[in-house]
């Protein structure tokens, strides 16, 4: 009998494991998909600037790795030198994990940053509980009008603009040129004629199209276009209502869908669908991929032809790309909030243009949300394949919506019914509208 | 020796007994105990994490009960045990077996296969699985179109994807259990067997009536060890498959994280992996029950 109790507590210990099992394998799998970041991570830089004395102390969070993040800690280190009243700590953490699990967790137990990016997926989420504070003061007018419209639209809530945007991220189809050229394929410029080039393209070596195959943001992030080319949108402009249920959305589910069923794009990639490298390594011969691919296509596969174009139209629709990218932010539950925006706006929000420009044509490839930064940097906008973006590409971009996750979760799960042959692309359609109305109902 | 002196050594050896035991103690109340009580306090609320809780009683358990996406993912990993365990248990009773009746310099190198993947990280060993089971390019399909069988889309099959973690999982796994009844055949004395080969006893029936009811503790330590892990398989799935293709891998533990750390739910997250525990600790219970009542 008393072996049996000890038995039972054991069994019950061990179960109850499984509670805090979830907690410690969490950032265990973050880490290991990290990959080539592994040096990035918090314990590593956050002892970089300790605070000098009579100073404000900021806490600034970021996702970038190499360039990128030595462009934001050298940043931060200037900005240090030139003023004596805030000293500002730099973190670099892995985005794998950034968003989901770091910001959170950090907010959470009160120690969450002053200054942070934060990606459009993720906006609401944070705008919601109070932890953006309101940037609209900051801005002269000047400066104000020299960023798009669209840019500022797409951080304003409540009639506030709650995070800087910095830069654009717009997307195209590249392309192997001898891959097409030796199937005797013309660069596609209709939905039909992608499909056919897909076609045409694929063997048993070499995929037709890479799209992505697993849902997440950057999922949704590639279809969107196809579905707002025909005027279709998931919500109603003011987020308020599905509009998810239209022959539009049918329409782009299925020929998302098809690429898969047909077995023109591979339902699983060694390489992530946004690493320029299926193209490169040339077991692909079309990629829907964006900007940030250009750098690498120019450092690491120069041998390699590959050309650019826009995203194919269908009959009847007009040209729409995603512009996505960073924002930053500062925690409006900061005692010094005030201090953090005022380095925000040095940053990429004052007369001053140099680091926007820098960041836009040197760091990586990016538009700026800035006219003045894309009128600057006219000659590198124009350069190689950047010009396609600038002259064909850019004027059709529209800001990636800021869905809630249970949004974002949803359009997933339409992709993916119709990808894997589960619905056709009208069922879905209807399936989740009335998903999404009732996650509306509950988000109110 | 007197009664009092009898006492005063029992309690001494108590004392010692919880000396030792007290660093562990101390360790399970604050990285086990007191979380998991944190966590039943955060079930009874309405909690993004980065707001103030918000107190809703029973409310998440209560939306629990009509979550098909949660008892689709409850279902699933059910079948991933069902399948997983008497794999894993069978297959390293068999390969201890075998290697047990080996003998030379080949046991060592047989040995040290079989634990390898063991020893690799588990995130690791399940990208090299990915690798070896990749639809386009990966040795597996490749073996496979030798033997004239088409090409497979294993982590891109919603009715495939299943069997390839279980695969992967039990490729890690099997090794260190292996081990385990290794060294607890290699515990049975010699002249059992001894005896029964005198007796004219075959080599199954030393196996059927001699082996397998010796290890009987090792067999209920295996069985409630890797059912209970069974049901928190995530790393490899996480990695392999993010719950995909549409939910086919979504096991409970990743649908508690996404709950938890995608959609910021982290009441009801709790609420889940408080029901969780509660399925676990009952399957803990009734096998413990059957094992008890074969003794």
């Amino acid at each position: 009998m008393k072996l049996r109790w000890k038995m039972t507590a054991l069994a019950a210990i061990s179960s109850m494991l499984v509670l805090q099992g979830c907690s410690s394998s969490a950032p265990a799998a973050g880490n290991a998909a990290g990959g080539t970041q592994g040096g990035k991570d918090s314990q590593g830089s956050q002892a970089a600037a300790p605070a000098k004395t009579g100073k404000v102390k900021l806490t600034f969070w970021d996702m970038h790795s190499d360039a990128e993040s030595k462009f934001f800690k050298d940043l931060v280190d200037e900005y240090n030198k030139t003023q004596d009243k805030v000293q500002i700590e730099y973190t670099a953490f892995k985005q794998d994990d950034y968003q989901s699990t770091k910001l959170p967790t950090g907010f959470a137990s009160g120690n969450g940053p002053d200054i942070y990016m934060i990606s459009p997926g993720e906006f609401m989420k944070f705008a919601k509980a109070g932890l953006m504070k309101d940037l609209t003061p900051y801005f002269t007018p000047e400066v104000k009008s020299d960023f798009l419209p669209a840019s500022l639209d797409a951080v304003t809530y409540n009639n506030q603009v709650l995070a800087l945007p910095f830069e654009l991220e717009l997307l195209g189809l590249y392309y192997n040129k001898d891959m097409l050229d030796k199937a005797g394929v013309q660069v596609p410029k209709t939905w039909d004629e992608l499909h056919a080039a897909a076609k045409k393209l694929t063997t048993d070596k070499v995929a037709g199209l890479i799209i992505p195959p697993d849902k997440g943001a950057y999922f949704n992030f590639i279809w969107y276009p196809f579905l707002w080319q025909q005027g279709g949108n998931v919500l109603n402009a003011d987020g308020t209502k599905s509009t998810f249920n239209t022959p539009e959305t049918a329409k782009a589910l299925d020929f998302w869908g098809s690429f898969f069923q047909e077995g023109l794009s591979p339902k699983k990639l060694q390489l992530g669908p946004w690493e320029i490298g299926n193209l490169g390594n040339k077991t692909a011969a079309m990629q829907i991929c964006g900007t940030w691919a250009i750098n690498q296509i120019e450092d690491k596969y120069k041998d390699v032809p590959i050309g650019l174009a826009p995203l194919p139209i269908p009959a009847g629709g007009k040209a729409a790309t995603d512009a996505g990218g960073w924002k930053m932010a500062v925690n409006g539950q900061s005692k010094n909030a005030d201090e953090a925006a005022k380095f925000v706006m040095w940053a990429f929000g004052s007369s001053d243009t140099s680091h926007a420009l820098k960041w836009g044509t040197e760091v990586k490839f990016a538009y700026s949300p800035r006219k003045s930064v894309v009128e600057k940097g006219k000659d590198i906008y124009s350069k190689g394949l950047r010009k396609v973006f600038t002259d064909e590409i850019y004027n059709s971009a529209i800001p990636e919506p800021r869905y809630p996750s249970e949004v974002l979760d949803a359009v997933g799960d339409a992709m993916q019914y119709v990808m894997y042959g589960k619905m056709s692309g009208a069922d879905a359609a209807k399936t989740i509208d009335a998903k999404l109305t009732d996650i509306l109902s509950k988000t109110k | 020796m007197t009664p009092t002196r009898k006492s005063a050594r029992v309690m001494q050896e108590r004392v010692t007994a919880y000396g030792f035991l007290l660093p562990n103690i101390l360790g399970l109340m604050i990285f086990v105990f007191i979380p998991i009580v944190y966590a039943f306090y955060v079930s009874l609320h309405d909690w993004n994490a980065l707001t103030p809780k918000v107190f809703v009683g029973f409310q998440n358990y209560v939306t629990l009960m009509t979550d098909s996406k949660w008892w689709h993912s409850v279902l699933r990993t059910l079948m991933y045990s069902v399948v997983y365990v008497p794999l894993l248990f069978c297959l390293a009773l068999l390969s201890a077996v075998i290697v047990n009746a080996l003998r030379g310099k080949t046991v060592g190198i047989v040995r040290t296969m079989f634990l390898l993947p063991f020893s690799i990280t588990s995130v690791i060993a399940a990208i090299i699985a990915m690798f070896l089971l990749d639809p386009r390019s990966g040795l597996i399909n490749q073996l496979l179109s030798f033997a004239g069988i088409g090409r497979q889309q294993f982590l891109g099959s919603p009715s495939q994807a299943i069997y390839c973690v279980i695969f992967t999982v039990l490729w890690i796994n099997l090794g260190y259990n292996m081990t385990i009844f290794l060294s607890a055949i290699k515990e049975i004395p010699k002249d059992y067997y001894e005896a029964a080969h005198m007796d004219g006893a075959t080599r199954f029936q030393s196996f059927r009536y001699l082996t397998f009811p010796l290890l009987r503790e090792t067999n209920t330590f295996i069985l409630i060890v890797t059912t209970i892990a069974s049901f928190q398989v995530f790393d490899q799935i996480i990695v392999m498959t993010n719950g995909g293709p549409i939910d086919a891998t979504e096991v409970s533990v990743l649908y508690i994280y996404k709950e938890a750390f995608q959609m910021l739910h982290m009441g009801y997250s709790s609420a889940l992996a408080f029901v969780l525990f509660l399925i676990i600790f009952a399957f803990s219970m009734i096998q413990l029950k059957l094992v008890s009542s074969n003794k």
